[in-house]
């Protein structure tokens, strides 16, 4: 499900995107479960660091994972009574959230706008984007969610 | 095959249905013999009947042979035709057992080669029947109809038997789209309907029909043949098919045709084919004719025990070394999905979602209106029937445990047959109810226990007899609740475990040391059968001895949540008994927390709740190595931290700008005051509570949570003492899965939501233990055991009071001296002259202070004065002294030389302070002389009658020169030996002078019980008087000493007692 967007290359294709350590990101917003802003978040000692803990939605347990942490960027601090949400994602019939730091818009383009990265952001970090997705005014890092979400 | 996954899955799962029961009915026609029981035999029947009838729809042709064969021979028992011997009956069981293989697999069904079973089936018909019918039984007829079609591969056989009873046969054409699916019906209910009229001999789709017609004309009918056999004449057929009369085919003689007969057809329909020429390799030893029957059956049923454990794909799963072992019955290995659940239960159900949601239109009633009470009161409405809810969907999930142990009738019967033992096998508690899941996966762990005890625990019949034994085994399973977990017991009247046997076969696979084993009890040794990679077995069999299993055994029952315990007795039987949770989805848990965080403990692994005031703490836990322990009733319990293991931050508020300030202390025995609270002060409290208004009530430093929270926990072999912060309440929590992200934190078994709507973690035990490096108890407890044992073996522990006089100076005094401690108020202290006494109990108590007698401080005034009171010469006598008084065990270091002085034997050590020990005796006579004035008496007369010689054994140097400078004292000669040894060299030579033997118990080279033992047992000295010296006696102790022939025993340093034993025993005063 989440590999859709390779299959159709002319197909339209809604991308949520956001901010996370100042960078703008998009997924797909068919992988989007829903975003909020509940941050009764359990602390899970011995877990990655990049896991932030968990979560009690609705009678389900969500591991959240700090998205900043986890794609090695530097992080506004985290007031959590700001902007920061959590974007409860679907993979593997398992929800997944990813804390970020704010919410941007509801981009809409096409499969084959989207080019590879920039080699400048090849190494550790260049694994998670799929690819960059140009606008007229921003440059948005679209992210391979199954590669984020990968248990490492 | 038939497609239709809806219909197939139904056709499966009643097939299996009908054939859960099907093993304990042929066990129990089997061993009813000839008394047939009809209703069983009907009920065994009419499973393999519907089996076989839905198989021929759905195309499943093996399956309908195989039930066919099956039906015919037991129609044969039905009708007394055939006696149901053992042979038969597992001809009958392996061929259910087949069925139930293909029926799980149904997919690949039609592949699978049954010749094998069809043959031995076919067998077992032909050698009911006279010479001239046997040919019938395989022989194959088809019927031709008036149209020319034939419905072919019919038993002759069969339609002759339903003739012989005066049926008639009818071959009614069904069509799937007319008459069933647009009426409405189901296919298996159609089936259904006609066996209440009938018998089903056969049924099938006719493909070939379908199959002509092109696709421009959609099909208008697919015709389902349905082959039946009733008492009903022609005309009346219709209105009972409810179809057109033009499909129903009354059958003649004249349409039944030889097989052989139509072969040339150059069109015969598709057969159903049996596919033989397909035939793979088979797995199951082929039984070839009657007469190789009985030994080809034994060699076969060695595969069924293994067969009937479906559930062993968890296993193989699991540890891929038990696989390829069973990769030959590779069963179904997917779970079962639906399940039956009881129509009230359900109508239970439907009305408690009922009342949800009346109760919930109530409470919103209630909040739109702010009616406060009415919302209180659908809230407890919610409450209940959330409660009752719960319950009632426990229910549905609880199934009774007969379910598996039926089973294992089967099990023993096969394996016993193979193994040639005679084993009865006896259960207990069939209607006891376990969850699904667990159930499904205790079958597993218990085949394997059930087998071993087969196979390991029950001797062979001949052995049984020189045993002296039944010549029967008795294997006892038996379910039954008790303490809200479901207990499991297997038991045997085998030949048990020997402990050192095992010891021996672990330490040649190399999994433990001798050294290791050396120091293990015999029960520490049987566990070692728990061990991965541990087996008996010399040789590897088929049905036990591969090293794997008990490990595998003990994994499967501890991620169950559940305990296992063993007990054997060599050659009498073993026991093992395995406790389970009812359920897994909701467990009771202790709630925890630390930090800012709260984990659930799962009450299963939950002992008991230590609490340490602070007061306690420097006290109760100590440091070995770096690790901390507690002593627990005499047992070591080593104590880990869960905020050091989950490496959590700790933090405690900050009193004055409530933010969290990291955590200052890091050992658990870290206080900050210098030295730590006397008893008095904990328990008044009062420096403490004068500062509670300027602190927080969750400042962890208010005097309540100053102390430390120990939960003590058991998982497996290992037992410890887990520290948290605090302990809440216990709760039933619902265990809920954590993501993939945190599989890998083993520290948890899962996460629970808490009533807050926070999450809580559920702590894994064993895997908290795992992760301390923990040394299971065992370990753990011979460690502690050794180490007391090397202490003890070089000093002895004595019981000491100790005090202090003032606040500088530290004493003790030996327990056995004291007769009590009092409290008494200063102004009741009397002064006469210059001595102080108090009335006590109707009497005078002299009141002395260490300064009187050597040159310590003389005691501060105070309004209380604490008063050891001490009996010396059946006179009391109290000893002013300052608290805290404490009683405490611990061997003797004294050093005796340094700081001696008058009533004061020497010094030790005791918990950092220097500690003088106080001689009572020697006290009392520094201050009353007057009350020795008769043993000087005595003294001055032995003197004059020639001295008494007591032979002393002693080891230890202190207790040596102390009891003999008082035996000296009161003019005896003390002959000196340092151990048991030495003494009895003394002894053979002084024998002539010695009077009396006094000696210590715990001695090396020879102790006190040996020594007496010699003495008693040679006539030349058996005369003199034994008296045993001992620090601590025990009941044990006093038995064997007497067994021994100790006169009497004396405590050590109760001088008083010890010499009017002596006198006593040596006939003076």
């Amino acid at each position: 499900m989440t590999k859709t967007s390779k299959k159709n290359p002319s197909k339209d294709v809604e991308f949520s995107t956001f901010y996370v350590g100042g960078a703008l990101c998009g997924i797909d917003i068919l992988n989007i479960q829903e975003i909020n802003k509940n941050f009764e978040i359990t602390q899970v000692p011995q877990a990655s660091h990049y896991i932030e803990g968990i979560l009690n939605l609705r009678g389900r347990i969500v591991t959240i994972i700090d998205l900043a942490k986890k794609l090695n960027l530097e992080s506004a601090p985290k007031d959590k009574s700001k902007n920061h949400r959590n974007i409860i994602v679907n993979s593997e019939d398992e929800h997944i959230g990813l804390l970020v730091d704010s919410i941007s818009d509801v981009v809409l383009a096409k499969n084959n706008d989207i080019e590879p990265a920039p080699s400048n952001i090849g190494g550790v970090k260049g694994k998670f984007f799929q690819g960059v997705l140009k606008t007229e005014t921003k440059l948005i890092g679209i992210l391979d969610i199954d590669e984020v979400l990968k248990e490492s | 095959m038939f497609e239709d996954d809806e219909t197939l899955q139904m056709y499966i799962e009643e097939s299996l249905d009908h054939l859960g029961d099907i093993e304990s009915d042929l066990l129990t026609i089997e061993e009813g013999g000839d008394n047939i029981d009809i209703d069983l035999v009907n009920n065994v029947f009419r499973a393999a009947h519907s089996i076989k009838g839905g198989a021929g729809f759905m195309g499943l042709n093996t399956i309908k042979d195989l039930a066919h064969h099956l039906e015919n021979v037991l129609g044969l028992i039905r009708n007394n035709e055939l006696t149901p011997d053992s042979t038969r009956i597992s001809v009958l069981l392996k061929g259910f057992d087949k069925l139930e293989t293909l029926l799980r697999d149904i997919e690949a069904s039609n592949d699978v080669d049954v010749s094998d079973h069809i043959t031995a089936l076919e067998d077992i018909t032909k050698s009911s029947l006279p010479k001239e019918q046997q040919a019938m039984v395989s022989q194959m007829v088809d019927i031709v109809l008036a149209d020319g079609r034939i419905f072919q591969h019919i038993s002759l056989y069969e339609l002759e038997k339903y003739k012989s009873e005066g049926k008639n046969l009818f071959l009614v054409e069904y069509d799937l789209i007319n008459d069933i699916q647009r009426k409405e019906k189901n296919p298996i209910e159609v089936l259904n309907s006609l066996q209440k009229t009938g018998t089903i001999i056969d049924s099938r789709i006719d493909f070939d029909s379908v199959g002509t017609l092109t696709v421009a004309s959609t099909p208008s009918r697919i015709p389902f043949q349905v082959l039946f056999a009733s008492i009903i004449e022609y005309d009346m057929a219709d209105t009972l098919f409810d179809i057109n009369k033009q499909y129903i085919h009354a059958i003649t003689d004249s349409m039944i045709i030889s097989t052989s007969a139509i072969e040339a057809d150059p069109k015969p329909m598709p057969s159903p084919d049996r596919k033989e020429a397909q035939i793979q390799p088979e797995t199951v030893v082929s039984t070839k004719s009657p007469a190789k029957k009985a030994p080809a059956t034994r060699a076969a049923s060695t595969k069924s025990p293994a067969k009937k454990a479906p559930a062993a794909k968890k296993t193989a799963k699991k540890s891929t070394k038990a696989k390829p072992i069973e990769k030959d019955i590779q069963v179904n290995t997917k779970p079962q999905t639906s399940l039956r659940v009881n129509v009230g239960l359900l109508d239970t159900l439907m009305n408690l979602a009922g009342e949800l949601v009346l109760s919930r239109n109530q409470l919103l009633q209630g909040i739109n209106s702010s009616n406060i009470k009415a919302t209180e009161i659908s809230g407890q409405r919610i409450d209940m029937i959330t409660s009752e809810l719960q319950e009632a969907i426990m229910k549905t999930r609880m199934q009774p445990i007969a379910n598996i142990l039926n089973k294992f009738t089967r099990v023993v019967r096969d394996l016993s047959q193979q193994l040639d033992k005679t084993i009865e096998l006896e259960i207990e508690g069939k209607d006891v109810e376990l969850d699904k899941t667990i159930l499904e996966s205790i079958n597993d762990p218990l085949t394997h226990l059930v087998r071993n005890s087969v196979d390991h625990g029950i001797e062979t019949p001949m052995e049984r007899e020189q045993m002296g034994k039944e010549p029967v085994g008795t294997i006892v399973l038996k379910a039954f609740h008790d303490a809200g977990q479901v207990n499991l017991v297997i038991s045997d009247d085998g030949r048990g475990l020997y402990p050192e046997k095992i010891a021996s076969s672990a330490i040649d696979k190399g999994l433990v040391t001798e050294q290791q084993v050396s120091e293990m009890t015999e029960k520490n040794k049987m566990e070692l059968i728990f061990m991965p990679g541990f087996s008996m077995a010399k040789e590897v069999t088929d049905v036990s001895g591969r090293g794997v299993g008990m490990d595998v055994v003990i994994t499967n029952i501890e991620t169950l949540g559940g305990i296992i315990e063993l007990d054997s007795t060599p050659g009498q039987g073993t026991t093992i008994q395995i406790k389970l949770p009812l359920t897994l989805a909701i467990i009771p848990s202790q709630i925890t927390s630390v930090g800012n965080e709260r984990y659930a403990l799962p009450q299963v692994n939950l002992n008991e709740l230590l609490r340490i005031p602070a007061a306690q703490v420097k006290e109760k836990i100590e440091t070995v190595g770096d690790a901390a322990v507690v002593r627990l009733r005499g047992e070591l319990l080593p104590l880990l931290n869960l905020a050091e293991m989950l490496g959590i931050e700790k933090t405690y508020p900050d009193p004055k700008n409530k933010t969290d300030l990291p955590e200052r202390r890091f050992n658990t025995a870290d206080r900050r005051s210098k030295h730590h609270l006397t008893v008095e002060e904990a328990l008044t409290d009062k420096p403490e509570q004068e500062e509670v208004v300027e602190r927080e009530q969750k400042d962890r430093r208010y005097h309540a949570s100053s102390a430390i929270n120990i939960a003590v926990v058991s998982a497996g072999a290992f037992k410890y003492g887990l520290i948290v912060d605090q302990l809440h309440d216990s709760e039933e929590i619902v265990v809920k899965p954590v993501g993939r992200h945190l599989k890998k934190c083993t520290a948890y078994a899962g996460a629970t939501i808490m009533g807050d709507g926070k999450v809580a973690l559920i702590l894994d035990i064993s895997n908290l233990a795992q992760m301390a490096e923990l040394s299971t108890i065992s370990e753990a407890g011979q460690l502690a055991k050794a180490a007391e044992a090397e202490a003890a073996a070089a000093k002895e522990q004595v019981a000491l009071l100790t005090f202090k006089n003032g606040e500088e100076e530290h004493f003790a005094a030996p327990l056995s001296l004291v007769e009590r401690i009092e409290r008494i108020p200063t102004s009741t202290i009397e002064k006469i002259g210059d001595k102080k006494v108090v009335q006590y109990r109707g009497g005078a108590l002299p009141l002395y202070e260490l300064s009187q007698v050597a040159d310590f401080n003389p005691l501060p005034e105070k309004e209380q004065q604490e008063v050891i009171v001490f009996k010396v010469k059946d006179r009391e006598l109290g000893l002013m002294v300052t608290p805290p008084v404490d009683a405490l065990e611990l061997s003797l270091d004294i050093d005796s030389a340094t700081l001696k002085q008058t009533a004061i034997n020497g010094s030790m050590i005791i918990n950092e302070h220097t500690t003088l020990l106080v001689d009572i005796f020697e006290l009392v006579k520094a201050l009353n002389p007057d009350w020795f004035g008769l043993e000087e008496k005595i003294a001055t007369e032995m003197a004059e009658d020639g001295e008494k010689i007591i032979l002393f054994a002693e080891d230890s140097a202190f207790f040596r020169n102390q009891v003999k400078g008082f035996i000296v004292e009161d003019g005896f000669k003390v002959i000196e030996a340092e151990d048991g040894l030495i003494a009895w060299e003394l002894l053979k030579e002084r024998v002539d002078e010695i009077d009396l033997v006094l000696t210590d118990l715990e001695m090396p080279n020879m102790d006190g019980f040996e020594l007496t033992k010699r003495i008693k047992n040679d006539p030349k000295y058996s005369h003199l008087t034994v008296i045993a010296l001992t620090s601590l006696a025990s009941e044990a102790h006093l038995e064997k000493g007497k067994a021994v022939g100790i006169d009497d025993y004396q405590i050590k340093l109760d001088r008083e007692k010890l010499m009017k034993i002596v006198r006593k025993y040596l006939n003076l005063s």
